[in-house]
């Protein structure tokens, strides 16, 4: 079981503004679901074990070249606020 | 007239060849049937009529060289987490309300480009988190063969448009079983790729390791050409692979079953459900019959599954989700002081309940102190279950096991309890997890009148044999009638 405060803390690192009711709602769930998952310390594993998921002739590396997009216009629409051409955010330094 | 919308891909496409129907009235009778029956399941969340009509008269006046394409006219849906330009997106999310997509997925441009109408964008649960879609924000999706019953999920929309007959293919995302378990719950094929064969240029990103696109169609040829025009490599999405994609549905007659070997897992089948365990049973003994070796095999890991995937996937959610913060697109909350307010309420409102515990869980499970118990163990396990595919696989061409454990389940019956959802994923789960190719068809209904599905697993990139495999179970059984 997780205390509240673990939860308010896993919430900040995740950028998420709980309300009351969600803290007790998450500390309840998020317990019952980690619990669960406490049968994997019983698993025997080897310490250098990891899956490589990607196949093997998938090619990660390929020519730096820039393309132009295009779609400037359609990203600027989907902008919950602007401000001329620039995505505006409240001020970051306090003024003088 | 005829009942266009009855008729699933290769029926379409040789009426087009023959001249029999165009594409307009194809498309009328998709739209129709869509207007029809869509208030009722709210499967599909954005139809445009204009655009469908436009597209296909189009390829009317090119319809001499129908046989030149390979999904000429045929009308499809999509999932609400693939992007089609100018197309909503909302990942079944209320922080992505309104968000028009400003390219195509690679996977979209694919099926346009061999001659396919986009008819729509399917319902989901949000962000593909959920196995019912009951997670989605734009309310539940409802399945068609019992309207009080869920489609399963998360692709529930994709599936709910095929078997209601608003369109004979359609499109989804499978990240731990959202093509196969809502394929199974609504009696149709989907196939899950293998890790690598389709691109996931243009997804809206769940958990990377393990997101896979795939199609939803009525019968095994259908998904055999919808596959091959999906696969192949993408410089857009550098872990597909290069392997040559075969011509699936040209060659699904190449083999017969009493050239494969079967694998089942006894200890898999425990606390499946009666109807689904006769079902399973049934199909098995056909396959015999009709020459297939039968082998048992063992998958002892699989048993840790749910928690390996329920560790991997919401790690890598949560810093997939991290790009929603309510500045460059999406849902912002209305009242705030400063940046950080503007970020964490715009999540803590735009995030529905699932997903917000998932972030959570991954947040939890990549956090100093907590990281080595449980991502990197989980990790660990991962290649263990890998392991004892590669070990059934030495024995046997293809792993059969029920899609789900139970058929559709009603809607609000599983929502208050976690685990007791996720466990009807609990055979498609560590197929994501090898990175597997694995399809669901059709095996029979239940005493309700409900879709049970059959899952075929295969090795990696052998999704030729697993089709074959599949096409011939389809001929024992028929295909399945639409609801």
């Amino acid at each position: 079981m997780l205390t509240r405060d673990e939860v308010l803390k896993i919430a900040k690192l995740a950028r998420l503004e709980l309300s009351e009711d969600e803290v007790a709602f998450y500390q309840n769930r998020l317990g019952r679901v980690l619990d669960y998952m406490t049968e994997l310390k019983a698993v025997e594993t080897s310490k250098d074990a990891f899956v490589r998921h990607v196949p093997l002739d998938a090619e990660p590396f390929r020519e730096d070249i820039s393309e132009s997009f295009g779609g400037r216009d359609a990203l600027l629409k989907n902008a919950p606020a602007l401000e001329e051409e620039g995505f505006l955010l409240p001020a970051i330094l306090e003024s003088e | 007239m005829m009942e266009f919308n009855q008729l699933d891909m290769r029926s379409l496409l040789e009426g087009y060849q023959k001249k029999q129907f165009t594409v307009t009235e194809v498309v009328q009778a998709s739209l129709k049937a869509i207007d029809l029956k869509n208030p009722k399941l709210n499967a599909l969340l954005e139809v445009n009529a204009e655009k469908a009509l436009t597209r296909a008269r189009a390829l009317d006046a090119d319809i001499s060289k129908a046989s030149e394409k390979k999904l000429f006219g045929v009308p499809i849906a999509i999932k609400d987490n693939i992007l089609v330009k100018d197309w909503q997106c909302t990942a079944g999310s209320k922080i992505l309300e309104g968000y028009r997509a400003p390219y195509t997925a690679t996977t979209v441009q694919r099926l346009e480009a061999e001659g396919a109408v986009i008819i729509g964008k399917a319902n989901c649960d949000e962000f593909a988190m959920g196995s019912s879609n009951e997670t989605s924000h734009y309310g539940s999706c409802r399945n068609p063969w019992d309207l009080e019953r869920v489609p399963g999920g998360s692709s529930g929309g994709s599936a709910a448009a095929v078997a209601a007959g608003m369109c004979p293919a359609s499109l989804g995302t499978d990240t731990g079983g959202s093509i196969r378990q809502p394929a199974s719950l609504c009696g149709l094929v989907g196939l899950k790729p293998s890790y690598g064969r389709v691109s996931r240029y243009g997804v809206v990103s769940y958990a990377s390791s393990l997101d896979q696109v795939g199609p939803f169609s009525r019968t095994v040829w259908d998904c055999a050409r919808l596959l091959e025009v999906l696969s192949g490599a993408d410089k857009k999405d550098a872990t597909t692979s290069h392997l040559e994609v075969p011509p699936y549905a040209a060659r699904l007659q190449e083999s017969s079953l009493s050239q494969v070997t079967l694998g089942v897992a006894p200890q898999w089948l425990q606390g499946v459900d009666a109807d689904v365990k006769e079902a399973f049973d049934r199909s098995i003994e056909q396959m015999k019959k009709e020459g297939a070796k039968i082998v048992e095999i063992d998958l002892p890991r699989t048993r840790y599954s749910l928690s390996v995937y329920y560790l991997i996937a919401p790690s890598e959610a949560s810093s997939n989700l991290a790009r929603y913060d309510g500045v460059h697109y999406g849902f912002r909350a209305k009242e705030f002081k400063d940046s950080e307010q503007l970020y964490n309420r715009s999540r803590g409102q735009g995030f529905g309940k699932e997903v917000k515990l998932r972030i959570m869980l991954g947040t939890y499970a990549l956090s100093a102190g907590y990281y080595d118990a449980f991502y990197l163990k989980a990790n660990q396990v991962r290649r263990l279950i890998q392991q004892d595919f590669e070990a059934a696989f030495q024995k046997c061409d293809a792993v059969l096991v029920p899609t789900s454990p139970s058929t559709a389940f009603k809607l609000g019956e599983k929502t208050d309890d976690p685990l007791k959802m996720y466990l009807s994923d609990i055979f498609t789960l560590p197929v994501n997890l090898a990175g597997l190719p694995g399809v669901s068809v059709p095996c029979g209904l239940d005493k309700k009148n409900l879709p049970i599905g059959l899952q075929l697993i295969g090795r990696p990139f052998e999704e030729l044999k697993l089709l074959q495999i599949a096409q011939a179970h389809e001929k024992i059984q028929g295909v399945l009638r639409l609801p």
